[in-house]
């Protein structure tokens, strides 16, 4: 299987990510006047395709990857993984116990964009510690 | 512990840089740069493609030490 450049990966999640914000941005807000359920569902959801596809990107990008750089997505998804975890169990115990009030949908939201920060940084970090570039 | 190797040695003597040897091998330049400088050591099947490529054998290349 042919490996992706790190320029061909970033052109195409780009693009993905240009049409997700185009739909957030004047998509999503016609969803709640919608009354029919199943418009209402598929509208909904047409913003989370653009994601999906970002997502199958990187599982494409990891299967492409040599040994080391295998390693270090492991690496760096397990870290991700982790603090986003522990994050999440802290957050709803304080929750729980009314120390902080916050929309179950506002943490959700926040989830998958904090999962990609968290792994874009472990990963570069890692990157430059094995003599490679940041990306 | 990580291993010692003489592929850095081995792909000069062939003038060869990382990125040229990386394309033999099938692997990044930063997964040569790493071997060389002692920071990862390859799998089996990575250190076996090696040394077939410089036509010695695996235990003249990579030397685990003491």
């Amino acid at each position: 299987m042919a490996r992706f450049s790190n320029k061909r990966y970033n052109v195409h999640v780009a693009l993905i990510m240009a049409v997700y914000v185009l739909l957030v941005f004047f998509e999503w807000p016609h969803v709640k006047g919608v009354t029919d359920p199943v418009l209402k569902i598929a509208l909904a959801l047409v913003p989370a395709l653009p994601v999906v596809g970002v997502i199958v990107l990187m599982g494409a990008r990891v299967l492409r990857s040599d040994e080391l750089q295998q390693r270090l997505h492991l690496i760096a998804l397990g870290a991700a993984t982790g603090l986003i975890a522990a994050l999440s169990v802290v957050f709803s115990f304080l929750c729980a116990a009314h120390v902080l009030a916050l929309a179950a949908e506002d943490v959700l939201f926040w989830i998958f964009p904090a999962l990609c920060l968290t792994y874009g940084l472990t990963r570069m970090a890692l990157s430059r510690r094995y003599g490679g570039t940041a990306c | 512990m990580l291993m010692e190797n003489r592929v850095r040695e081995l792909r000069e003597k062939h003038g060869w840089s990382q990125g040229e040897l990386g394309e033999r091998l099938d692997v990044s330049r930063q997964t040569i740069n790493a071997i060389e400088t002692g920071k990862y050591d390859p799998s089996l099947p990575l250190a076996f493609k090696i040394a077939r490529l410089f036509g010695s054998r695996i235990e003249t290349i990579f030397d685990p030490g003491k």
